[in-house]
């Protein structure tokens, strides 16, 4: 059977999402996107004046055939966030939000307070939020009782590449929240942090300069895609149980006194 | 022998180069949308630094080594020009802030070297030998001797006043196309106005800050690292400085935003906080020529040559790419010659 990923009641076949900006050209973003074999394809209008200011190079990123996720990404208040996802709603005719909005200038940590307050308007307006949130976990509780059925906690802060910084909190958002579809976004910048995310369970990972912003684009595209597949085909599989004592794989049968210097 | 005929569409930065290199050879006139002083091209707002290696990082090998090529070729048209161009080739420094050192560092793993050039580590000490008015502000940085730059609004003067005294025709703020069949041969230099016939075309938004600064005396261009865009300033004759670019996938061409001034202006303000007491000049956007790979491309059908998408590398590239599109100019001038005979 296919191990669908299903956002808001779409299945997916790819569970690593991908960024749009920062690389060397658009054709090699169009390449790194077939590469890392994505489905979803995330993008930013915050920076490009109006929707027809825009339109080369959103086409570029149509012409992939891929879901669009448009980004909130720049924004500061609630405001801000709704009137951009009004305009993509109307730009790339989706229902789908990734509701950035960031608290801090200099990490750019989203800012928890304005992002449920945002969500709650978005929701009611119709539109399905997945929201960029700290690994908190009362946070992602409230954003699912306001009604998003996908979260999007970070591994560290937008484009440091550190990885996942507080594997703790994220896995014990995934064990609280087993009913909720949760992506890892921000902060990864190698296949390994990927394939990590993928084995504690969460459902996808989203990135963009860890591929954008490598010294080849493709080829780490197509790392990250095998990355991810490892990570959840070992989630899937389930892990052996760790433990604290060795115990040989080979078996110990023929060595009578195999305790001997115990 | 007649002179062959030969129109060029767009007195860009293109479009002046072709124009110097065929004026003397051919019966030439110049077809411009805008005004012949080119207030409304990608050259005339850009900061025309000639960045060979530094651009190694993000684009190809053979697009920087024509880049360090075009240096000498640029040499040789200002020389041939009756007024003052300002060029340098003093090389360019790079340097970081301590958040983006890593950005620093990845920079000079993927700097390329080309022929014998290649970037030099430098210490803070060094930095201040270089750039005495830098001292003890940056910790390390990359000295990258060939490169250089000029100055762009020289160049459009200078280039315009060469031609001017000729038999060149000149059709300034011409909506409509002339009819190209009348022409041996049409070079459409026209960039984002050639949208028409090369349809993946895009503008890429720039926009760049020019100030005067008597209190800052850097004597060659400074690269700052920045996460988005990377950030110059660039030292012109009479401390003037241009700070530059933005790069956003826009064609808006409204006025700079207030993001990107501050973001342009605070990167120079934390290089040199000589530049507090400078006066903004102008603030000016404009938008790049770019197509899908963001490499440059000629192309020939029929009688017209077409060259296009220079992108961020305008004045890197451009002696060379003129060159080529002359040389294939003059070709379909024999051809059609040989025809009529």
């Amino acid at each position: 059977m296919q191990d669908l990923l299903s956002i808001y009641g779409t299945d997916l076949a790819s569970r690593l999402f991908i960024g749009s900006a920062l690389y060397p050209s658009p054709a090699i973003m169009q390449e790194s996107i077939v590469a890392a074999q994505s489905d979803v394809v995330t993008v930013s209008l915050r920076r490009q004046g109006s929707a027809s200011e825009g339109a080369d190079f959103w086409q570029l990123i149509k012409d992939t055939n891929k879901h669009v996720l448009p980004n909130t990404a720049g924004c500061h208040s609630v405001n801000e966030a709704v009137t951009l996802a009004q305009m993509c709603r109307e730009v790339f005719n989706t229902n789908w939000i990734k509701l950035e909005l960031i608290g801090d200038e200099y990490n750019l940590q989203p800012d928890p307070i304005a992002l449920l307050e945002a969500t709650k308007i978005l929701i009611e307006q119709g539109f399905q939020v997945l929201p960029y949130c700290t690994d908190d976990l009362v946070i992602c509780q409230k954003l699912v009782d306001l009604g998003c059925e996908v979260l999007m906690p970070w591994g560290a802060p937008i484009g440091t590449g550190k990885g996942l910084l507080n594997p703790y909190n994220l896995k014990t958002i995934r064990e609280r929240l087993p009913n909720t579809t949760l992506l890892i976004d921000a902060g990864l910048g190698l296949p390994s942090h990927a394939c990590m995310a993928m084995e504690m369970g969460y459902d996808a990972v989203l990135l963009n300069s860890a591929i954008a912003q490598a010294g080849d684009p493709v080829v780490m595209a197509r790392a990250f895609a095998n990355a991810v597949n490892a990570g959840r085909a070992a989630y899937l599989a389930q892990a052996m149980p760790e433990k604290d004592l060795a115990k040989p794989s080979t078996p110990t049968l023929g060595m009578p006194f195999w305790h001997q210097n115990g | 022998m007649r002179k062959p005929c030969v129109a060029i569409l767009g007195f860009g930065l293109m479009g002046r180069l072709c124009a110097l290199e065929l004026y003397k050879e051919t019966e030439l006139s110049i077809y411009e949308k805008g005004s012949l002083t080119g207030e409304q091209s990608a050259g005339f707002v850009a900061a025309a630094m000639l960045a060979p290696l530094a651009e190694s990082v993000a684009c190809e090998r053979d697009l920087s080594e024509q880049g360090l090529a075009a240096i000498s070729l640029w040499q040789k048209v200002i020389s041939q020009l009756d007024k003052p161009v300002f060029f340098q080739q003093q090389g360019s420094l790079v340097v970081a802030h301590a958040q983006d050192k890593g950005d620093l560092h990845s920079f000079g793993q993927r700097i390329k070297s080309i022929e014998q050039h290649q970037a030099i580590t430098v210490t803070k000490h060094e930095i201040g030998q270089l750039e005495p008015e830098l001292a003890g502000r940056f910790q390390q940085g990359f000295y990258l001797p060939c490169e250089g730059q000029l100055d762009n609004r020289q160049f459009y003067e200078a280039s315009f006043a060469q031609l001017q005294g000729t038999d060149v025709s000149f059709y300034e703020n011409c909506d409509a196309q002339p009819n190209l069949s009348r022409f041996d041969c049409v070079l459409d230099c026209r960039g984002l106005g050639a949208k028409n016939v090369l349809a993946q075309l895009r503008g890429v938004r720039g926009e760049v800050i020019r100030l005067h600064a008597p209190e800052v005396n850097l004597k060659r261009p400074i690269r700052l690292m920045h996460p988005r865009y990377p950030i110059y300033i660039v030292p012109k004759p009479n401390h003037e400085f241009v700070i530059g670019a933005t790069e956003i996938e826009s064609q808006s061409m409204r006025s700079m935003t207030l993001r990107s001034a501050m973001e342009l202006l605070s990167a120079a303000y934390t290089v040199h906080s000589g530049f507090a007491e400078a006066e903004i000049i102008e603030m000016s956007a404009g938008l790049r020529p770019s197509l899908p790979d963001n490499r440059p491309v000629i192309n020939c059908d029929g009688n017209v040559v077409r060259i296009n998408g220079l992108y961020r590398h305008g004045y890197l590239l451009a002696p060379i790419y003129a060159a080529k599109a002359v040389a294939i100019a003059k070709q379909v001038c024999e051809k059609k010659n040989e025809i009529n005979c």
